[in-house]
């Protein structure tokens, strides 16, 4: 226990035996937490642990079907099941934007997201689209719709039953983009026949497995993207701790040192930190 | 704690007011930056990385003008520099 207490005091605390600098930001530290982040960008490089694109998010259609129903349940409405052919026109939104290569809910040529539905075989009663893109994180997503009246009124419409999920990469715009496409809906009531416009009738008919195949593709490699973007933040805060406390025990103790200035490395820090948290928000329509 | 902190903290901030304002400055113009860019990824990394080579001149400059330029600080700034592009390089541009 007393050999802990004297490893941390070197390591935070500025003193005669490290040469009154915390140990943890002495310059071999330093470099040896220079060469784990360089260890860790080779590891994560060569280890394909993002998808084949170069895309790297942590967006899965699991989470954001829990996240959507949790927002649901905590309203008191029933929970959404998830529809192969609403996740098939969400699919195919998705792969119509990149190719014609818009951001919005019509298409340039005039397709509305009910073209996309219907297409896909879903005869609806009532039907809904929420989009999003550039997002890292599926809580981010369903946070902004939630904060959005319009996306929020839609994901909370008692109306609904059914919901199905894209998660979409490619470039818009010459942007890297991933791309999130929800599609809601309530089946038509087999009492009430319901005819397709013309133009809908030549689409074709979802293949369930397609989808379930997409969907499920994305999935193992976006936890190790959330573990190591955790652990970004969890080495920017032990660094940001130990200049705090050097910087702190330092003028208690009226120390003066030859070094560099802690309150510059912390404004560093603390900028990279706000962009490293803009990053993960994306935009939704 | 907050006490020591923010006597030192103000002081270190009045001593050198102008080289703490050109480093906030530079900064902001990160986070504008970054959000002007935000998705076009290469574009991304090179403001981070632009930004982290504007810090260590800036450390360097910072350490001339009051005196204390020794090699050592000098490496401290590349080393903490290089810490975050390579961190930051795995989110941006893995």
């Amino acid at each position: 226990m007393e050999k802990i207490k004297t490893f941390i005091h070197r390591l935070f605390v500025p003193h005669e035996e490290n040469n009154f600098r915390a140990k943890s930001l002495h310059t071999d530290f330093l470099t040896i937490y220079l060469v784990i982040a360089f260890l860790m960008m080779m590891v994560f490089k060569q280890g394909n642990l993002h998808d084949v694109l170069g895309f790297a998010t942590d967006i899965s259609v699991e989470k954001l079907y829990q996240l959507t129903n949790e927002q649901r349940q905590k309203n008191g409405l029933p929970p959404l099941s998830l529809n192969s052919s609403l996740a098939l026109a969400a699919q195919k939104k998705a792969e119509n934007m990149f190719q014609e290569n818009y951001w919005s809910h019509y298409s340039p040529d005039g397709k509305t997201p009910w073209d996309f539905i219907l297409g896909a075989g879903y005869k609806y009663e009532y039907a809904g689209e929420n989009l999003a893109k550039n997002f890292l994180f599926s809580n981010g997503v369903v946070d902004a719709w939630m904060n959005s009246t319009t996306h929020r009124d839609n994901l909370l419409k008692r109306e609904y039953t059914e919901v199905g999920y894209a998660i979409v990469n490619g470039t818009l715009n010459g942007e890297q983009t991933t791309l999130v496409v929800q599609e809601f809906g309530k089946p038509m009531a087999s009492s009430n026949p319901f005819t397709p416009p013309a133009v809908q009738a030549s689409e074709v008919v979802p293949k369930n497995t397609e989808q379930i195949v997409t969907q499920k593709a994305i999935q193992p490699k976006f936890n190790a993207f959330h573990f190591t973007f955790n652990l970004n933040i969890i080495f920017m805060m032990f660094l940001m701790l130990a200049l705090v406390l050097d910087f702190y025990f330092a003028s208690k103790f009226n120390i003066i040192r030859i070094g560099g200035k802690n309150t510059a490395h912390l404004l560093f820090i603390i900028f990279v930190l706000i962009g490293l948290f803009m990053s993960t928000i994306g935009t939704i329509i | 704690m907050t006490k020591h902190l923010y006597k030192n903290l103000e002081k270190e901030l009045k001593n050198h007011f102008l080289d703490y304002l050109l480093l906030f400055t530079a900064g902001i113009f990160f986070l504008i930056l970054f959000n002007i860019f935000r998705g076009q990824k290469e574009i991304e990394f090179f403001v981070l990385v632009s930004f982290a080579l504007f810090y260590i001149v800036w450390g360097i400059y910072h350490h001339i003008i009051s005196g204390t330029l020794h090699l050592k600080t000098v490496v401290e700034y590349i080393l903490i520099a290089f810490i975050v592009i390579f961190l930051l390089k795995i989110i941006i541009l893995p």
